[in-house]
C-alpha cells in the first residue's frame, strides 16, 4: 500500500508524525507509553523512512523486509552506527548536522547525523533532563565544562546545553573553548562567587572535562559549593589514557566541590541518537547508579553478539536502540555498546569500540580511504 | 572441566618469585601467570646470560639437530606434547580445532632439523661463520649472535613465537620469550619439549608471559638485551622501541598489510571454483589474523570470470571451506564489527555497486566492490573483492600504504608476474608469492625485509695488514 503514496503526502506524513511526537513529548511525555502506541508510531516512523531514504530502503529489501512485511518495531532492519560514517541517513534536508567526536582510534572517520527537526530534539531532550537531572528544582545557574555551539556547531552536546541552559538556567557559565581547554581563571573567580551566592549550581561537562576540572580546584583550597548542587557527567574516557573509574570520578569530584557522589548523574547518549538516557539517582537515590533509563519514546534491547536476537531480560549483549526523536534519520540503531536491559532500563557494560584488528594485521580503512583518492 | 596451564616455562633451578595469578582464556582453560618482580627478571636475565657459554661450545648444526628433535614431537601422531597442544589451542588461540590443527601442522613443518639446517645455510651460506673467521669476497668475517635476545611476541598467529625463539636460539643466543597472550601455549610446549631433548639447551631459553603493562619488569629485560625484537600493533612497537636502550638492536614487525592480486589469466589452467578456493584458504588460514593474510583481493577485469562473478565463487569457496577449517569462536567485540561491516557495506550496497555475501552465523563475508572504495575494519573472515582494469594499477594503489605493506598473493598473471613483482617491490611489498604458499612463508624468508638469522648477528670484520 506504502507504494500509492507520493513523496508530497510523505512529506506531510513525517511533518505530521513529528508535530504528533513534539505534542506528546510537550504535554506530559514522560509518562509511560503502551506498547501499541510505541509499535503504531514506529512502524509509521519505519514506513517513512524506508519510502524516503533510499540506501536504507536498498538495506531493508536485501533483508527482505518491507513496511508490509513488518509488525512489530522489533522487527524494523536496525543500522549500524558504523553506517553514519560513510552514508548521509537522512529523508531530505537537514536543519543541522552533528558529528561524532574522535575516537579512541584517532584517525578514524567521524559520524554524521543529519537531523531534520531540531524542534524536535529540543521537545525530546527537555522533559527526561528535567525529570532525572532537576527533579526537585526549576531553575538553576549553570556551569558548562562542554564548548558553547558557537565553538562546536556540529556538536549535539553543545546543542543540547544550550537548550538546557534556555529551558533551565537563571545564570550560565560556559567555562571551556572549542578544543576543551578550561578558562582556569573564570573557574577559580567563579568558585568563590558562586559559593558565596549560596546558590545551588548545576555543572555538566564529559568525565574527561571533570578531571581536567579536578587538577585544576586541586591547586587551590576552594569552600564546598551550596547545598542542593548536582553534575551531570556524560560519556567516558574513550579519547583519554586517563583511565578512571566512575566511582572514582564521582570521590575526587566531591572531595574539590563537596557535590556527594549520589547527585552525580550520569547520561548516556550517542551522536546518533536525538534521545538521552540517565542515571535517575537523583529521583531514586544511591541504588539506582549504574542503570539508566531510557524516555518512553526509546526503546532499547539487549542482543545477542552473534545472532542479533532478542536476550531475556539481564542478560548481556549488544545494545540495539529505536528512538522515535530519530524519526527525521533511522530510528533503529545497532550500537557497539554492550549491557544488559531489565524493564527498560540499561545496565552497560561498555563499549566495545574498535574491535581493532589483533596483532600484525592492520586495518583496510586507510588504505581503502587514500586509494579512492587520486 | 576447567584446566589450569602454566604460562611459563623456566630454566632448571629458576623458581617464580610469587604465588601466580590466573588469567581465564576461554569457558575452560585458566591461564597461570607469575606476578613478576624487578629483582626476578633481573636475575633470570643474568641467569641466561651464564648460559650462553655453554651455547657457544656447540656448533649451530648442533643445535639445528636438537632444535629439529623438540619441533618434530609437534608433527608425530600421538606424540603427548602434540596432543597437549591440540587440546589446547582451540581456547587459547580462539581458532577452532581444525584451524588449530591445519596451523600446528603448517608452523611445525617448519620445525624439523631438515628445514632449520636448510635455514642456517640459506642465511649464512656457511653455518661455521658463527663459529669463527671465514673468507667472504675477499675479506675475513665472523657472525656473532647476541649475548641476550629478548623477544616480545603477538599473540594474533600461535606458533611464530616457536619461530621467533628458534631463530635466536639457532645463532646461539640465551632467549628470553614473552609470548603473547593467544600465543603461550605453543613456546611454553616447545619448551618443555627441549628440556627432555636436551636439558643443557633448554636452560638457555625462559618464556614467560606477563601483563604487558607492568612497565619496570618490562624495562629491566630490555635493558639486559643486546638484541630486542618485537611483534605487535604500531603502537606496542613504537612503545618498546622508546624503552630499548640504544645500545641494544631493535627489530621490529609492526602492522603489516598483505593483499591478493588474481590475474585475468588466473582460468587459464584452472577451474574458477579452483582458483577461488586457493584464495579463500590463503585469506582464511589465521582466520585472517596473520600479518601474510590478504584484506583486499584485487581482482583483474577482462578474464574468463568477471570480477563480480569471482566475488561469487568465493563466497562459495568460503562456504566449502567453512566445512573443513571452521573460523573459530568470535568474541563479543568481534562480533560487533563484524555485523557493523556488514549492515555499513549492506547500506552502500546501492552507492558504489557494493555486493555483499556471507555466511550468517558463520564469520566470513566476501564485500564486492565495482570500484576502490572507503571501506571498514575488519575481523573474522571478511574480504574486499575490487575489479579493477589492470594490475599495473596496483603499486600506486598501494604505495600510500608501503610502510606496512607485506605479502602479494598472486594467481594469474603470466609474463606480468616479474615486472609487477618489481613495482610492488618499489611500493614497498616484500613479498610476492602464489596463493597456495601465502599462509607458510618458508622459514628463510626474508620477513618483512630482513634476514631472520641476519636480521639477529653482529658481524666481526678480522682485517690483514
Amino acid at each position: 500500500m506504502f507504494k500509492h503514496i507520493t513523496n508530497t503526502s510523505y512529506r506531510l506524513i513525517v511533518a505530521e508524525l513529528i508535530k504528533e511526537l513534539e505534542q506528546r513529548l510537550r504535554s506530559g511525555g514522560m509518562s509511560s507509553w503502551p506498547e501499541d502506541v510505541f509499535n503504531s508510531l514506529a512502524l509509521e516512523a519505519f514506513a517513512e523512512q524506508f519510502h524516503s531514504i533510499v540506501p536504507y530502503r536498498r538495506f531493508c529489501e536485501g533483508r527482505g523486509t518491507t513496511p508490509s512485511s513488518v509488525h512489530r518495531w522489533t522487527e524494523v532492519p536496525a543500522v549500524p552506527t558504523t553506517a553514519f560514517k560513510f552514508i548521509d541517513l537522512v529523508a531530505e534536508k537537514a536543519e543541522v548536522v552533528f558529528r561524532t567526536s574522535g575516537t579512541s582510534l584517532g584517525k578514524q572517520r567521524r559520524g554524521r547525523h543529519l537531523v531534520r527537526s531540531l524542534a524536535l530534539y529540543r521537545a525530546s531532550l527537555v522533559p527526561p533532563f528535567r525529570k532525572y537531572v532537576m527533579a526537585d528544582t526549576e531553575r538553576i545557574r549553570v556551569l558548562s565544562l562542554i564548548p558553547p555551539p558557537r565553538a562546536v556547531p556540529d556538536s549535539s552536546l553543545s546543542y543540547m546545553v544550550e537548550v538546557v541552559v534556555d529551558q533551565f538556567a537563571t545564570e550560565s557559565h560556559w567555562l571551556v573553548g572549542a578544543r576543551g581547554e578550561l578558562d582556569r581563571t573564570m573557574v577559580r573567580s567563579l568558585m568563590r562567587t558562586v559559593s558565596d551566592a549560596g546558590e545551588p549550581v548545576l555543572i555538566v561537562g564529559t568525565a574527561l572535562s571533570f578531571l581536567h576540572l579536578i587538577d585544576l580546584l586541586k591547586e587551590g583550597v576552594h569552600p564546598p559549593l551550596p547545598i542542593g548542587s548536582r553534575i551531570m557527567e556524560t560519556g567516558g574516557f574513550k579519547s583519554s589514557s586517563r583511565q578512571t573509574t566512575r566511582d572514582e570520578l564521582r570521590q575526587r569530584l566531591f572531595d574539590v566541590t563537596g557535590i556527594p557522589t549520589d547527585r552525580v548523574v550520569n547520561e548516556y547518549g550517542m551522536t546518533e541518537l536525538l534521545s538521552q538516557m540517565y542515571e535517575p539517582v537523583l529521583k531514586e537515590g544511591p541504588e539506582a547508579a549504574g542503570t539508566h533509563v531510557a524516555p518512553p519514546w526509546l526503546r532499547v534491547r539487549a542482543l545477542d553478539p552473534l545472532t542479533l536476537e532478542g536476550l531475556p531480560p539481564g542478560e548481556e549483549g549488544l545494545l540495539a536502540f529505536f528512538d522515535l526523536a530519530n524519526v527525521g534519520s533511522i530510528c533503529h540503531i545497532l550500537t557497539e555498546d554492550v549491557g544488559s536491559v531489565i524493564e527498560g532500563r540499561v545496565q552497560l557494560v561498555g563499549r566495545v569500540l574498535g574491535a581493532e584488528p589483533r596483532g600484525c594485521s592492520r586495518a583496510m580503512d586507510e588504505l581503502m580511504s587514500a586509494a579512492n583518492t587520486p | 572441566m576447567l584446566r589450569s596451564f602454566e604460562g611459563f616455562a623456566l630454566p632448571k633451578g629458576v623458581s617464580l618469585p610469587l604465588d601466580a595469578r590466573s588469567l581465564h582464556l576461554d569457558a575452560d582453560v585458566r591461564l597461570c601467570v607469575p606476578d613478576l618482580t624487578e629483582l626476578w627478571i633481573s636475575e633470570l636475565a643474568d641467569r641466561l646470560l651464564a648460559t650462553r657459554r655453554d651455547l657457544l661450545a656447540r656448533t649451530p648444526s648442533e643445535i639445528a639437530a636438537i632444535l629439529g628433535r623438540a619441533g618434530e614431537c609437534f608433527l608425530e601422531r600421538g606424540n603427548l606434547f602434540r596432543l597437549e597442544a591440540l587440546e589446547l589451542l582451540p581456547s587459547t588461540s580462539g581458532l577452532s580445532p581444525q584451524m588449530a590443527r591445519a596451523v600446528l601442522d603448517g608452523m611445525a613443518t617448519d620445525w624439523t632439523e631438515d628445514r632449520l639446517s636448510l635455514l642456517l645455510h640459506k642465511e649464512l651460506v656457511d653455518p661455521e661463520v658463527l663459529n669463527g673467521f671465514l673468507l667472504r669476497g675477499g675479506r675475513e668475517v665472523m657472525a656473532v649472535g647476541p649475548k641476550l635476545t629478548v623477544q616480545v611476541v603477538a599473540g594474533t598467529v600461535p606458533g611464530v613465537s616457536v619461530n621467533a625463539l628458534i631463530r635466536s636460539l639457532l645463532v646461539r643466543s640465551p632467549t628470553l620469550l614473552k609470548p603473547g597472550r593467544g600465543d603461550c601455549v605453543l613456546p611454553v610446549l616447545f619448551a618443555r619439549a627441549l628440556r627432555e631433548v636436551d636439558p643443557a639447551l633448554a636452560d638457555a631459553l625462559a618464556v614467560v608471559y606477563w601483563d604487558g603493562r607492568n612497565d619496570s619488569v618490562v624495562d629491566l629485560a630490555l635493558e639486559k638485551a643486546e638484541v630486542v625484537t618485537v611483534y605487535g600493533s604500531d603502537e606496542t612497537v613504537g612503545d618498546l622501541r622508546n624503552r630499548t636502550p640504544v645500545t641494544a638492536r631493535f627489530i621490529s614487525y609492526h602492522h603489516r598489510i598483505s593483499v591478493g592480486v588474481v590475474g585475468r589469466d588466473a582460468y587459464a589452467d584452472a577451474e574458477v571454483d579452483q582458483v577461488a578456493d586457493a584464495v579463500a584458504r590463503s585469506i582464511g588460514f589465521f582466520d585472517q589474523r596473520g600479518c601474510v593474510s590478504p584484506q583486499v583481493v584485487f581482482t583483474e577485469k577482462g578474464g574468463a570470470c568477471s570480477p563480480k562473478a569471482f566475488a561469487q565463487a568465493l563466497a562459495a569457496a568460503f562456504e566449502r571451506l567453512e566445512v573443513v577449517l571452521p573460523g573459530g569462536h568470535l568474541q563479543v567485540h568481534e562480533s560487533s564489527t563484524l555485523h557493523q561491516i556488514r549492515g555499513t557495506a549492506e547500506m552502500m550496497h546501492n552507492r558504489a555497486s557494493i555486493e555483499v555475501l556471507h555466511g550468517g552465523d558463520a564469520s566470513w563475508t566476501v564485500i564486492y566492490q565495482a570500484e576502490v572504495g572507503p571501506m571498514v575494519s575488519s575481523v573474522g573472515r571478511v574480504i574486499r573483492v575490487c575489479s579493477i582494469e589492470d594490475a599495473s594499477e596496483l603499486p600506486v594503489f598501494l604505495a600510500p600504504h608501503g610502510p606496512h605493506l607485506q605479502t602479494v598473493g598472486v594467481i594469474g598473471l603470466g609474463a606480468r608476474l616479474r615486472d609487477l613483482s618489481r613495482e610492488l617491490a618499489h611500493a614497498g611489498v616484500s613479498r610476492v608469492s602464489p596463493f597456495s604458499s601465502v599462509p607458510f612463508p618458508p622459514p628463510w624468508w626474508h620477513h618483512d625485509g630482513g634476514g631472520p638469522l641476519l636480521d639477529l648477528v653482529r658481524w666481526v670484520d678480522l682485517e690483514s695488514s
